[in-house]
């Protein structure tokens, strides 16, 4: 995690400079993508959103203004927008309710389940909670942000992630005894 | 759990089960095209360029060479140095600000195939515009980018070796920015003028005779002989193109060193005097070795890149902090990627073209050579510390455990057993080390750095080190010392890596420290002087009977196509005998261009043994020819070698139809290898039959109709062929029976990635020896 100053300073160099935004591209492209993909599932879409994100950034940065939170907040925010927009009108993806059950254990999913280890089944558990739930498990566990800062990315309470992230985990605890016991 | 918030949040121990679960894992490492971040980030640059830079405050005029800022693009691809040669295009009706130059490398030679092109302006212009100019040939996927007032180029996947490559751009200034007051008409501007620039890349080595002509157990330890006195190099290693770097106590004589002790302390590792060593280049070629150059002054710990070009050294800065920096091989500092407190204690380690770990006080940390610094926390000691060759995994003796850390994925480093040491990397990617038992050591191997086993333990009374790879990862070198007083000798042995094939290598003397050199001509290793110090030994390795005889073939192939090069009739007919000369009296190829056109350079391009006692062979050349300065076409020979006395002398030519370098793409190489499935049946064995293009040629274009394989009859051999577009490489996997000629067909049904065809069918002989 870079230093707070420093980072504040290289996005305002970044306003002025491209070779300061050439370095908030390296530092940042490995976790955009990365979330990107948590999203979307999908290698080419990844692609395209995360050269959405970065171009947005550069377009936006001169209007960018230190809240006190991390850059990469913001570029998380533009993220979430970017599938956001892929998704508008397309109706490919199956949103769960907030409370339905985790699929249970047809075969495809057992087969998937089969052939991974346990923490691969644990993360795909999570690719099947509902939206808002994923995409705060993903910024907690896989991205390690502060809970104040994954609010400010979802536009959020603090205590509104709170609860997505126990009832995330309270739905792991649920339904992976149930899967790995299909599993013997 | 270490994480407040979870903590505060999650009481329930079942939960916080689910919790420890995903904080001591991670999601796999997303798929994720390795061109793709560098083609965005391009992309980017263009537009960042063109967006946050007001005109108005930037200066153009003079620009500088700034490693900061080329850097990203040089560790986009394996680092190349730059030659530029000024070509000055002067458009007329534009007075002196606007006058636009370009630097070029023109006509250069030897350029290495992941190099950038960098063309440079002296004054502004139209940045877009140009871009969108440039045409290279053979066809070439690049990315393009702007970095101040240089356009740079970069091949996408490595270019074609043996490839004559032009680069054609037409400049044009941009225009001045418009005076104050009324807009008044622009004047009318002039076509610019194209520029157009060639260059050559570096040989491709020569296709080997089966079998491969270096394979460790082929090889003979052939003579030793002392590098340097103990006491004048503290620590050496291998470049990846065979020479020498070494720490050497400072001011030491040789190119480039200053008449004084280097002024810069440097840091001092457990041999060296404190803050008195540089890192020179050293070559091989004589005994002792010849210092070329002083690298690194002030220097030590260095460290070679694998893509070769650049060194990573240590240097002690103000107030006991040292510095990791980065040099090219001529002594010029390209960039400083750490800093740490205290004398670091050894090299840093590379882990791609782009990327370097090293230890900063017990903890481990990576640098990008352009700045971005990611820590994997990992814990480590004073022990071993290396990377794959693919840069993607790292083994770490560490405090607690040895372990393989996934450096592409955020999962948990993988613990390696117990006392697991001295690890090594083979350049196929298989990891070895030792571990030290008390009944012996043992050598445990895991095939691509997974599932590692022991293969075998150290006989009884013996322990092992210094383990280290053959250059063809098939056989181990490791010292070998007996347990007990008095015995200090160490041994070199040989051993493959399923643990049979234990084979004493060298003499009777002592050895320790050995390293093998990438090219498998020479092993380093140390030992004891008569006064008690360690001096550095060489030792050099004998190939077997065949590769010995395929070199001197090659070498009187080359006398005889020099002499062709220069025109000299009697050089070249003395490398003929009776049949030779007579063949090409008779016509079957020229032996000199004819008027008006030169045999402008050649390369071998397949090397096939045909007989043997004594060895045959028939070399493959091809020979451009060139019209009025500009290659126009080539033209390829069979050549069959036959030892006549003491020498090979060409005895037979068979040569094709000229073909035209043309628009499309070119068959640059052709290459037959047995596969690992290689059983001989009925209907021969099973090889491989690669063929690389100097184009980005379009993968759909590469099938079985447009790549054959005839017999002797003409009758079409049934082939799997593959394509791999990241090197223009089609492999045709296909049974082949030994002591049989084929034919290899290239149809002009394969096009790059613009549809444009080949110019010509190609066609080549295949033979396949016993």
């Amino acid at each position: 995690m870079p230093d707070g100053f420093e980072e504040r300073e290289l996005v305002e160099r970044a306003k002025e400079d491209p070779d300061a935004f050439g370095a908030l591209y390296d530092r940042y492209f490995p976790q955009i993508y990365r979330f990107a993909y948590s999203r979307v599932r999908d290698q080419s879409l990844a692609e395209d959103v995360t050269s959405e994100v970065f171009f947005k950034a550069l377009r936006n940065i001169k209007r960018y203004t230190y809240s006190g939170h991390p850059f990469s907040s913001w570029l998380y925010q533009i993220t979430l927008n970017a599938v956001a927009d892929h998704y508008r009108g397309q109706h490919g993806e199956v949103e769960l309710e907030e409370g339905a059950d985790l699929p249970s254990g047809g075969p495809s999913v057992v087969d998937e389940v089969v052939r991974r280890d346990r923490s691969r089944r644990v993360w795909s558990a999570i690719d099947q909670l509902p939206r808002q739930q994923r995409a705060a498990m993903v910024l907690k566990f896989a991205e390690d942000r502060k809970i104040e800062e994954i609010a400010l990315i979802l536009g959020k309470s603090s205590g509104a992630v709170k609860l997505l992230l126990h009832r995330g985990v309270e739905r792991l605890r649920r339904e992976l005894p149930q899967l790995e016991a299909e599993l013997t | 759990m270490n994480d407040p918030e979870l903590e505060e949040l999650f009481a329930d121990p079942a939960h916080r089960e689910i919790v420890d679960l995903l904080k001591t894992t991670r999601p796999a490492a997303p798929p994720l095209d390795p061109h793709f971040r560098n083609y965005l980030r391009a992309r980017l640059m263009t537009e960042a360029q063109r967006t946050l830079q007001p005109r108005a405050t930037r200066p153009w005029w003079p620009f500088t060479l700034k490693p900061k800022v080329l850097a990203p693009m040089m560790a986009a691809v394996a680092a190349g140095f730059l030659v530029v040669l000024g070509v000055e295009i002067y458009l007329q009706r534009q007075p002196s600000p606007e006058m636009v130059s370009v630097n070029l490398p023109s006509n250069r030679t030897n350029v290495a195939t992941a190099e950038p092109i960098v063309i440079a302006f002296s004054g502004p212009v139209d940045k877009t515009a140009v871009m969108e100019t440039v045409v290279i040939e053979p066809a070439t996927s690049v990315t393009k980018q702007w970095v101040g007032q240089k356009l740079v180029i970069v091949p996408n996947h490595p270019l074609a070796p043996n490839t004559t490559y032009t680069v054609t751009l037409k400049p044009s200034a941009s225009p001045p920015p418009p005076p104050p007051g009324p807009s008044v008409k622009p004047a009318p501007t002039v076509a610019p003028t194209p520029v157009v620039m060639r260059f050559t890349t570096v040989p491709a080595p020569v296709a080997p005779v089966v079998p491969p002509s270096f394979t460790s157990s082929n090889v003979h330890y052939g003579h030793d002989s002392r590098l340097a006195d103990s006491g004048t190099v503290f620590s050496a290693s291998w470049t990846p193109t065979g020479q020498l770097l070494v720490t050497r106590p400072a001011g030491q004589p040789g190119p480039g060193a200053a008449t004084s002790p280097s002024a810069t302390a440097s840091p001092s590792g457990p041999a060296a005097p404190a803050g008195a060593t540089d890192v020179w280049l050293m070559s091989t070629s004589s005994s002792p070795a010849t210092p070329i150059r002083l690298v690194v002054p002030g220097g030590s710990f260095a460290a070679a890149a694998p893509s070769g070009g650049l060194v990573a050294a240590w240097r002690l800065a103000a107030t006991n902090q040292a510095t990791l920096g980065i040099w090219d091989l001529q002594g010029n500092l390209q960039s400083t990627v750490a800093t740490v407190d205290g004398v670091p204690d050894r090299p840093a380690v590379w882990l791609d073209s782009d990327r370097i770990a090293y230890v900063d006080n017990g903890t481990l940390r990576i640098a990008g050579l352009h700045g971005a610094i990611d820590a994997p926390k990992q814990k480590v000691d004073h022990g071993s510390l290396a990377a794959s060759p693919s840069g993607q995994l790292l083994a770490v003796e560490s405090v607690d455990h040895s372990v393989v850390i996934d450096l592409t994925s955020a999962t948990a480093p993988r613990r390696l057993p117990d006392r697991a040491t001295g690890f090594a990397w083979s350049t196929k990617g298989d990891l070895a080390f030792l571990a030290q038992q008390a009944t012996g050591t043992e050598l445990w191997v895991a095939i691509g750095g997974t599932n590692e086993k022991r293969v075998t333990s150290s006989p009884t009374g013996q322990t092992w080190s210094d383990l280290n790879w053959a250059p063809d990862g098939a056989s181990l070198l490791l010292a070998s010392k007996s347990v007990g007083a008095g015995s200090s000798a160490s041994r070199l042995i040989l051993i493959n890596p399923d643990g049979t094939a234990l084979t004493p290598f060298a003499s009777q003397q002592e050895y320790s420290s050995p390293r093998w050199s990438s090219h498998g001509d020479f092993v380093l290793f140390t030992r004891q002087d008569e006064a008690g110090g360690r001096a550095f030994w060489i030792a050099t390795t004998s190939p077997s009977d065949v590769d010995a005889a395929e070199k001197q073939a090659l070498a009187e192939v080359d006398k005889f196509m020099q002499a062709r090069l220069r025109g000299d009739n009697a050089s070249a007919q003395a490398e003929l005998d009776a049949a030779g000369l007579g063949a090409y009296q008779g016509g079957a190829s020229s032996l000199l261009s004819s008027p008006g056109t030169q045999f402008d350079r050649y390369y071998p391009v397949t090397v096939q043994k045909t007989g043997s006692n004594p060895n045959t062979f028939l070399v493959g050349v091809r020979i451009f020819v060139s019209r009025s300065g500009a290659q126009r076409s080539f033209f390829e020979e069979q050549l069959t070698m036959v030892l006549q006395g003491q020498r090979y002398l060409v005895d037979a030519v068979k040569s094709t139809p000229t073909m035209l370098l043309s628009h499309g793409p070119t068959v640059v190489s052709v290459e037959v290898a047995p596969t690992s499935e290689g059983q001989q049946g009925d209907q021969g064995q099973s090889e491989q039959v690669r063929v690389r293009f100097d184009a980005d040629v379009r993968a759909d274009t590469v099938t079985n109709d447009t790549i054959k394989v005839t017999d002797s009859a003409g009758k079409p051999v049934m082939a799997r062929i593959a394509f791999d577009p990241d090197n223009h490489l089609a492999t045709l996997t296909l049974k082949l029976k030994p002591g049989s000629t084929y034919q290899l067909a290239v149809t002009t049904g394969v096009t790059d990635i613009n549809g444009v065809a080949l110019t010509q069918e190609y066609d080549a002989p295949l033979v396949i020896s016993h």
